[in-house]
């Protein structure tokens, strides 16, 4: 069709990306499967994979492709003690992870990573918003436990403490009490960017956290700092896999304005082209582990063509489910 | 709780500009527009919509470009973009007050996503952009839900507290449109698809109810004391509308 306009492919995409991904998706002849223009059908998702421990520096990271979207996130834990922190005390044992700040992610889209990031200049809009996400997901999903970040100390009771040992101290009477708290800086940084950096940095930082194996950290109260040991490092308790399910909508006209029809087409796993293509998103967070199926967080924006009932229909929630299955085996399998 | 207030028109260098307040938010709109674009962001086939959210106190942060980048879609898609090629709608969003927690260490920069705060946002903007006189396609409002666990079940409650937030196993903020079309979904928690239904349930219920018939007996069952938004910005504007024209 396009040959014969005189037009090659290529220039055809490029001169009007948006008549040509609507070209592929509704196909002039019935034997031709509609598609996408990067080939994938339209709820087709870019296979993951997943590298773990691949800083040596980091107390945990992974490595997350999907397609031409690379990230990695490392995780470095740093101890603060609890008399350094404003406003601390000692009864709050629900809410320290988010009082005391204790996560903190951080998002660079590295230069070279697509052509739109350029050096310099403050983070983008796009970098700030993603942190804010992982932020808040890291704590509405109750991903960590407090007490794993905990580094407790026994006073020291009136008895004298004999020199050699923790565990003569662990039976002294002294008072137990949290001297000290692991920071997590979660570090994530895109090598590649080819769409849906939400899915990707989230599966990174899902899987990070389950490598991150923090060193045996105890309170040295004569030198009034934290002292660690290489010995048996402690891993995190992670016990849910959140994945991220991004999906874009593409209603098939360049104008906002919906087609008479309200004929659109949910693509899944979206890259760079399509989602400069589509207004409308949706992202659900969901976590399959042991069998039931939990929401974690859903949000949509940018239009209506996704109508309520479809964003609670089965098969939108069981195609989330496939995708957390894949997510899942590639963080999991290569952990084995 | 206290019935939605607000006050139009009350900036004098804005095109429009409205003070609305709602569950212990405030939140004051100014909308400038259409106005030239700058050259290097000007689109030739529709306008910008440029939604600015500064907070109550101190410079905004990630969690404020996180809530401009939940409005400014929602926005671009009410407003007519297509009627003003090469130009800019501009939503400046300042919160005046919010609701004090008095349980919690407030921190002066809140890092993460405060969902109660959004339909307080959105409908500021909208009657902002009304008193600007911008062409709208339609109109939209929005709900907060917050689901608790308690051992007596669940329960959905609308317009929760601050406290409520806290104390919630799952929030959701949900926005529809007049014609009862989904714009703005974005929930936090843990819960079910079971959970899922009914909150959507609720929400379009909260949002829409009464619009065709404006009888009562539809609002019965979900916190009959919120009143519908749409509702009540159509009689401010109304109010508003008929002040103006006195003079006739």
């Amino acid at each position: 069709m396009a040959a014969e306009a005189g037009l090659s492919r290529s220039t055809f995409a490029k001169l009007s990306p948006h008549p040509y991904l609507l070209a592929n998706l509704e196909p002039s002849s019935d034997s031709a499967a509609p598609t996408r223009s990067n080939g994938r059908a339209p709820f087709e998702v870019r296979k993951p994979t997943v590298n773990l421990s691949s800083l040596s520096h980091a107390h945990g990271s992974a490595l997350v492709r999907t397609g031409d979207t690379t990230v990695i996130c490392g995780i470095r834990g740093e101890t603060i003690l609890t008399e350094h922190i404003p406003n601390y005390r000692a009864s709050n044992t629900q809410t320290e992870l988010s009082d005391y700040d204790l996560l903190v992610p951080n998002i660079e889209l590295a230069t070279g990573s697509a052509p739109q990031f350029l050096p310099g200049g403050p983070p983008t809009t796009l970098a700030q918003t993603l942190s804010t996400r992982i932020y808040s997901l890291l704590h509405s999903s109750k991903l960590l436990r407090a007490e794993d970040l905990r580094i407790w100390h026994k006073r020291a009771a009136d008895v004298p403490i004999p020199a050699d040992g923790e565990e003569v101290m662990e039976e002294s009477d002294g008072e137990k009490y949290v001297a000290a708290y692991w920071v997590l800086y979660i570090d994530i940084f895109f090598i590649s960017f080819d769409g849906n950096p939400f899915d990707a940095a989230w599966a990174a930082t899902v899987a990070a956290l389950r490598d991150t194996k923090l060193p045996q950290a105890r309170y040295d109260p004569d030198r009034e700092m934290i002292l660690c040991s290489r010995k048996d490092p402690r891993p995190l308790t992670v016990a849910s896999i959140p994945i991220a399910c991004t999906a874009v909508i593409f209603t098939g006209k360049e104008t906002k304005d919906q087609a008479p029809d309200g004929k659109f087409w949910l693509l899944a796993d979206p890259d760079t082209l399509e989602e400069s293509l589509c207004n409308e998103t949706v992202t659900i967070v969901v976590d399959c582990a042991g069998g039931s199926r939990r929401i974690l967080s859903i949000s949509k924006h940018g239009g209506t063509a996704m109508t309520a009932k479809l964003l609670g229909s089965k098969d939108f929630l069981d195609w989330a489910s496939k995708r957390w299955e894949d997510f899942a085996s590639a963080i999991t399998g290569t952990r084995l | 709780m206290a019935p939605p207030a607000a006050e139009l028109s009350h900036l004098p260098k804005a095109d429009g500009s409205a003070n609305f307040s709602f569950g212990g938010y405030t939140i004051t709109a100014a909308v400038n527009g259409p106005v030239e674009a700058q050259r290097r962001d000007e689109n030739p086939f529709e306008a910008l919509v440029d939604v600015n959210v500064r907070p109550a106190a101190g410079v905004g942060g990630t969690a404020e470009r996180q809530l401009e980048a939940i409005l400014q879609p929602a926005l671009r898609h009410l407003i007519a973009i297509r009627n003003f090629p090469r130009c800019v709608v501009q939503v400046t969003l300042q919160v005046m007050e919010a609701p004090e927690n008095a349980y919690v260490n407030s921190k002066v920069m809140q890092p993460r996503l405060n969902l109660g705060i959004i339909p307080s946002l959105l409908h500021a903007a909208m009657l902002g952009l009304l008193t600007a006189a911008i062409p709208l396609n339609t109109v939209a409002s929005a709900t907060c839900l917050a689901i608790t666990n308690a051992t007596a079940g669940t329960t959905i409650k609308v317009d929760p507290s601050p406290t409520e937030i806290d104390q919630a196993t799952s929030v959701h903020v949900l926005g529809f449109t007049a014609g009862r079309d989904l714009l703005i979904a974005e929930s936090e928690g843990s819960f079910t698809a079971e959970e899922w239904d009914r909150v959507l349930q609720t929400a379009e219920n909260v949002c829409c109810r009464g619009q065709e018939t404006g009888n009562d007996a539809e609002m019965g069952g979900y916190g009959a004391e919120s009143e519908n938004v749409l509702q009540f910005m159509r009689s401010v504007l109304e109010a508003k509308a008929a002040e103006s024209l006195h003079w006739r």
